[in-house]
């Protein structure tokens, strides 16, 4: 019988309209580890950011080693052992690893320090001294140390968010047996938030499934599942698309030839002689886990990023050379994934951002007009209805469904040739992501040449016309959509090629 | 002779670099918690004049020196409070906290300016011209000693203990020291005030021994040189040292420079600690990739996030 | 024990620099009037008085605007580098910079036209201001160098240079006990308007509105505003943010270098170490305080202006001229903190299990 250490039951939290979790049930078996799957916006790190305290759930109450917590905070979280490894490290990169396990005011081996570094670094394979300083380790290792700052600091609830995304294969393989040593040996409760199935079935003992904010699945024992199982509770049954694909199709738009690109700064996988075409009245649906080269990709096709090997061709015209600028010119729009901080610049008022494409057309010489800005402002939110009462607020105060539809319908207003388009509904509630849906279809029906990348499957099989699998930078798949199907396409994304 | 000027060279230069020393090291310390404090001159002045005061009124030195230390970091947790707990910007505090701290020490020591000083602090050993370096060494103020053990202590603190360790965590990423467990506000706030109080030091110091009587703007930038000075000494206690001498020197030779003969513009001396300094930082961030020295979270406002 | 936690509101009132600044105008005031109580003052009687010796008469009220001319003219240069979020700590060594330029035109070269050599001297003033920005502002947009560092480093700079010329090459032999330049001959003064209000002030006029226009309504600004919002966003729109905020910082430079050159012109009429009392420094508190609005700037310059006049006069009564600079500082402090309540919300956290 197993112990249950940790329960959250019926918590549900939203952010303004959006529900991010619906009545959820969860619970941790003592010196397990859990899988805790599903797709980007299912409500995974919202739920994890309950459990240490960071957010507060509206409906719910938490139990922790039977006894129910009020009111749960991040102090308190970590007084009962729970501790969370971010997706961004939470290390001090100019500090020794030894400061960085020791600092805390919850660190248990003030005493017996290099006793317990010993025995660690051996669980984890770690060879680096701890006197060295974070900013000389590898990534694989700097989550090394993120892991074991947890153990110092007593806790024994971990809840690991996306560990591997950023490991080698060889690293990912390491990190596996780190845990199950974890667990076994040091009674420690893992949690593994991913939504990566190879990883889920290799690494855990039981797994939990959370599809649009609901637990679709609770504690299965991850022996008694097959991939095909996990996949179908993640994406849920594939809905017949309505969207007509009678859709004709002409010229190639979008040509993008042999390339080539190295990452400087991080390990992400360099994209490797990727060529694709997109004709006009096409939707390409990009599918990949994220992280897999698609924002590379479509930052080069749109032209920030310069520092590349191949070619860019806009109908014909090769632009492999050029900038932002003269590729907006050809009319190529590029909605960016990153909707604030890219696409629109946070703190800059509604009115300045709804120019930021085409702001150059309301100028004369010098001169902004700002009623040419407002008149276009105002077309915007009328023909794509966005709700904004005022254009001289700051961007940031319109929901997250309008912010989209403002970045979007700027730069759809022109019927663009080509459209790159990045996880355009991501995190947006079920009427907002219908909207841009339509959007997109009515430019493909326009004539325009679609890129869609997008992680959600449902998406890509509702818009489009054929599908490209992206996986470490690579092309490893491609569908034409009456022959795909979402499972193939699943493992496709998840590395596996049968 | 030549002997004796030379020592009387070193003699102002400890002087001088003494005070720049204590006010640097206090700021430095508040930068390490990753708050920026413009208002070093500000913090001076006032502790200077309070000292001032005290002495004045009561002949009581150690009292002086407790007072002006006291109000001065009174003065500073006005800094603390506007940025660490209301998190506004630290940029534009700091300077007000200038200003401000130059305006209300010059209106409190209005009845104070050319009065005569019942106390002094002492030397050490009594020496009116030292003759080599083991009597300049003697012979110096008491603060000297003091600034002395502070720059050992504080170096000792900030790389061997858990406390100075906390501290530069805190300034070096806030929020992984709050995923610690550390109280950042308090860390930032209690680092600012305790800032403050070398800059009262440094103040007393000024107007109950380097100078010493009290009039208006009597700090004439010394404040703007010791943050400088945290810049220049790479935000090492001991490398501010070495430009805390530095910078004392050329302000002890200036006036000295036409006695020793020399036709550089005693002007032009004086402006090349800053021009040194530009030069260091810049060159630093080019070649270290940006990595100056400089706490990693400063001036920026930790906000501990939530939902 | 409660613990609180802060956020900053969705929502924030349009008009809540102008409410914090009332506020801090009225904690400065208290502020003020007790250390006027303290002094054994009557603050009614030595405001009153202030008033009146700086907005009571044409004559006071020109002295006031002659002197609030640096505050706004540095302030406006100062809001335009704020537009790509980057501060201009070296005002006050610019203003020196503004006085160094206009004065090496004018004794190297000789210009009969009276209007056309104010002119050029202006302008030359107005580049000094952008050459004392320039080594801060390329080493921040090539490398990063802080460059609230080194603006603050050129103030020292500057003020020794000029300590220097003003002892050295450019010495008055007339000027025995204060050491300052020669004079510039009375065909270069800046004439006045009416009483003793300078024409710098119509300068100052002027630039408020071409401020304003560049901020506010024409492409450069739109691309300042979007570069100081995001970097990334501006790179996506295909500005170069990198080199407008070069631009902005030597315009910002150059602005305060203008006020340099106003002030000499109009005012001490040669270089010395008194051609700013701490303008740079104010025009910070003036910028800061308006949320580097022009308008308000011009605004606010204004008021001060008066208050350093009023400030001033009042030395006559015993009271010392510094209560002026207490009043602004803490007309900021109070300001700053009001902000505070504008701009985030509180939430409390409990702490009981």
């Amino acid at each position: 019988m197993n112990q249950i250490i940790l329960e959250a039951k019926n918590i549900s939290k939203s952010f303004g309209k959006t529900q991010a979790l619906k009545n959820v049930d969860f619970y941790l078996n003592k010196a397990q580890i859990h899988g805790l799957l599903g797709e980007n916006g299912a409500g995974k790190s919202s739920l994890m950011n309950i459990l240490s305290g960071i957010y507060q759930p509206e409906t719910g109450s938490i139990y922790i080693e039977g006894k129910k917590i009020k009111k749960l905070n991040p102090d308190l979280a970590a007084r009962f052992g729970i501790g969370m490894v971010h997706q961004e490290f939470r290390l001090i990169n100019n500090f020794s690893i030894k400061d960085n396990l020791t600092l805390s005011r919850s660190n248990i081996y003030k005493d017996n320090f290099e006793e317990a570094f010993e025995k660690y670094s051996d669980i984890f394979s770690l060879s680096a001294e701890s006197k060295t300083l974070i900013n000389e380790l590898s990534v694989g290792e700097k989550q090394k140390i993120e892991i074991m700052k947890l153990i110092f600091n007593n806790n024994n609830i971990m809840l690991l968010d996306e560990p591997t995304a950023v490991l080698t294969p060889q690293e990912t393989n390491q990190l596996k047996i780190s845990l199950k040593k974890l667990s076994s040996e040091d009674n420690k409760t893992i949690v593994l938030i991913t939504h990566k199935l190879k990883e889920i079935q290799e690494f855990t003992e039981s797994i939990f499934v959370l599809k649009d904010g609901v637990m679709v699945a609770k504690d299965l024992k991850t022996q008694s599942v097959t991939k095909n199982d996990l996949i179908t509770l993640m994406m849920g049954e594939i809905k017949i698309s309505k969207v007509r694909k009678d859709n004709l199709k002409g010229n190639n738009k979008l040509e993008v030839k042999n390339i080539f690109f190295e990452n400087n700064h991080s390990n992400v996988p360099t994209l490797e002689n990727i060529s694709l075409t997109v004709q006009s009245g096409e939707v390409l649906g990009i599918a990949g886990v994220s992280g897999n080269g698609q924002v590379e990709l479509a930052n080069i096709i749109s032209g920030i990023e310069r520092e590349y090997k191949g070619k860019v061709i806009v109908n014909g015209k090769n632009i492999s050379n050029q900038g932002v600028r003269a590729r907006k010119n050809l009319n190529l729009s590029y909605i960016p994934e990153n909707r604030l901080g890219v696409g629109l610049a946070p703190g800059v008022s509604i009115i300045d951002n709804s120019a930021v494409k085409d702001y150059f057309k309301s100028r004369l010489g010098p001169h902004l007009s700002s009623n040419k800005m407002l008149d276009y402002l105002n077309l915007l939110i009328k023909q794509f209805s966005i709700k904004a009462p005022d254009p001289k607020a700051e961007v940031s105060t319109l929901s997250g469904g309008n912010m989209q539809k403002l970045l979007m319908g700027r730069e759809l207003i022109s019927n663009p040739e080509v459209i790159i388009a990045a996880q355009p509904t991501r995190g947006l509630d079920v009427s907002a992501v219908e909207a841009l849906h339509e959007l997109i279809i009515k430019q493909r029906d326009n004539g325009a040449a679609v890129m869609l990348v997008s992680e959600d499957l449902d998406e890509l099989f509702k818009l489009s016309d054929r599908i490209i699998v992206l996986y470490e930078g690579q092309i490893v798949r491609e569908f034409k959509i009456d022959e795909a199907d979402i499972e193939s396409v699943g493992l496709a994304m998840a590395g596996s090629i049968e | 002779m030549f002997d004796i000027q030379l020592m009387g060279l070193l003699n102002a230069t400890l002087q001088a670099g003494t005070l720049l020393f204590i006010a640097a090291l206090g700021e430095l310390i508040t930068e390490k918690s990753g708050i920026l404090n413009l208002g070093v001159e500000g913090m001076i002045s006032v502790g200077a004049v309070s000292g001032f005061m005290v002495a004045v009124n009561t002949g009581n030195l150690f009292l002086s020196v407790l007072i002006g230390i006291f109000s001065a970091a009174l003065f500073s947790s006005l800094h603390a409070f506007v940025t660490v707990i209301l998190k506004q910007d630290q940029t534009v505090s700091g300077l007000i906290l200038t200003i401000l701290g130059l305006s209300l020490s010059a209106l409190m020591g209005k009845k104070y300016v050319g009065k005569k000083l019942p106390v002094k602090i002492e030397s050490l050993v009594d020496i009116d011209e030292p003759s080599n370096i083991y009597e300049v060494l003697i012979s110096q103020n008491y603060i000297f000693y003091l600034a002395i053990f502070l720059m050992v202590a504080t170096s000792f603190i900030l790389k061997k203990t858990m406390f100075g360790r906390r501290l530069e965590a805190v300034g070096e990423d806030s929020r992984a020291a709050d995923s610690m467990g550390l109280n950042v506000n308090k860390t930032q706030f209690i680092a600012t005030c305790v800032g403050g109080g070398f800059s009262g030091l440094a103040g007393v110091y000024l107007t109950l021994s380097y100078v010493p009587y009290w009039t208006d703007n009597m700090t004439s930038g010394r404040g703007w040189i010791a943050l400088a000075l945290v810049i220049f000494g790479g935000w090492k206690p001991y490398r501010t040292a070495i430009g805390a001498v530095l910078f004392g020197f050329l302000e002890a030779l200036v006036p000295r420079l036409q006695t020793y003969g020399f036709e550089l513009s005693p002007y032009l001396v004086k402006i090349t600690p800053y021009a040194i300094t530009i030069i260091i930082l810049v060159v630093l961030t080019i070649y270290k990739g940006g990595r100056t020295g400089a706490p990693n979270n400063i001036g920026i406002p930790f906000f501990r996030e939530n939902r | 024990m409660n613990k609180y936690l802060i956020s900053k509101k969705i929502v924030t009132n349009d008009l809540s620099t102008f409410y914090s600044f009332l506020i801090g105008l009225s904690v400065g005031i208290t502020i003020g009037s007790i250390i006027l109580l303290v002094q054994g003052q009557n603050p009614i009687e030595v405001f009153s008085l202030m008033l009146r010796l700086s907005v009571g008469s044409i004559k006071s009220i020109s002295s006031s605007l002659n002197k609030a001319t640096p505050l706004i003219l540095a302030g406006l240069g100062i809001s335009i580098i704020n537009s790509v979020k980057l501060w201009n700590i070296g005002a006050e060594g610019q203003i020196f910079m503004g006085g160094i330029a206009l004065n090496f035109m004018y004794i190297s070269f000789e210009i009969s036209n009276s209007k056309l050599s104010i002119i050029l001297l202006l302008l030359s003033a107005f580049i000094g201001g952008s050459i004392c920005i320039l080594l801060p502002a390329a080493a921040k947009v090539l490398f990063g160098v802080n460059e609230i560092i080194t603006t603050l480093l050129f103030n020292y700079i500057i003020i020794g240079f000029t300590v220097y010329l003003v002892n050295g090459p450019w010495k008055d032999p007339n000027s025995l006990n204060f050491p300052a330049a020669t004079y510039v001959g009375k065909e270069v003064y800046l004439p006045t308007v009416f009483g003793r209000l300078s024409y710098g002030f119509i300068i100052c006029i002027l630039c408020t509105a071409g401020v304003y226009y560049l901020k506010e309504k024409s492409v450069f600004g739109y691309e300042l505003r979007i570069s100081g919002g995001s970097a990334l966003t501006a790179i996506y729109a295909g500005i170069n943010a990198k080199q407008k905020a070069f631009i902005a910082m030597l315009i910002g430079g150059g602005l305060a270098g203008l006020a340099g050159g106003v002030e000499l012109l109009s005012q001490t009429h040669r270089v010395s170490t008194g051609l700013s009392q701490g303008f740079g420094y104010t025009a910070i508190i003036v910028a800061a305080i308006t949320g580097m609005r022009p308008l308000g700037i011009f605004l606010v310059g204004s008021l001060f202006g008066a208050l350093t006049i009023g400030g001033t006069v009042i030395q006559t009564m015993g009271v010392s001229s510094y209560i002026a600079d207490v009043i602004q500082a803490t007309t900021l402090f109070g300001a700053l903190i009001s902000q505070f309540f504008f701009t985030y919300k509180i939430m409390k956290v409990s702490e009981d299990v």
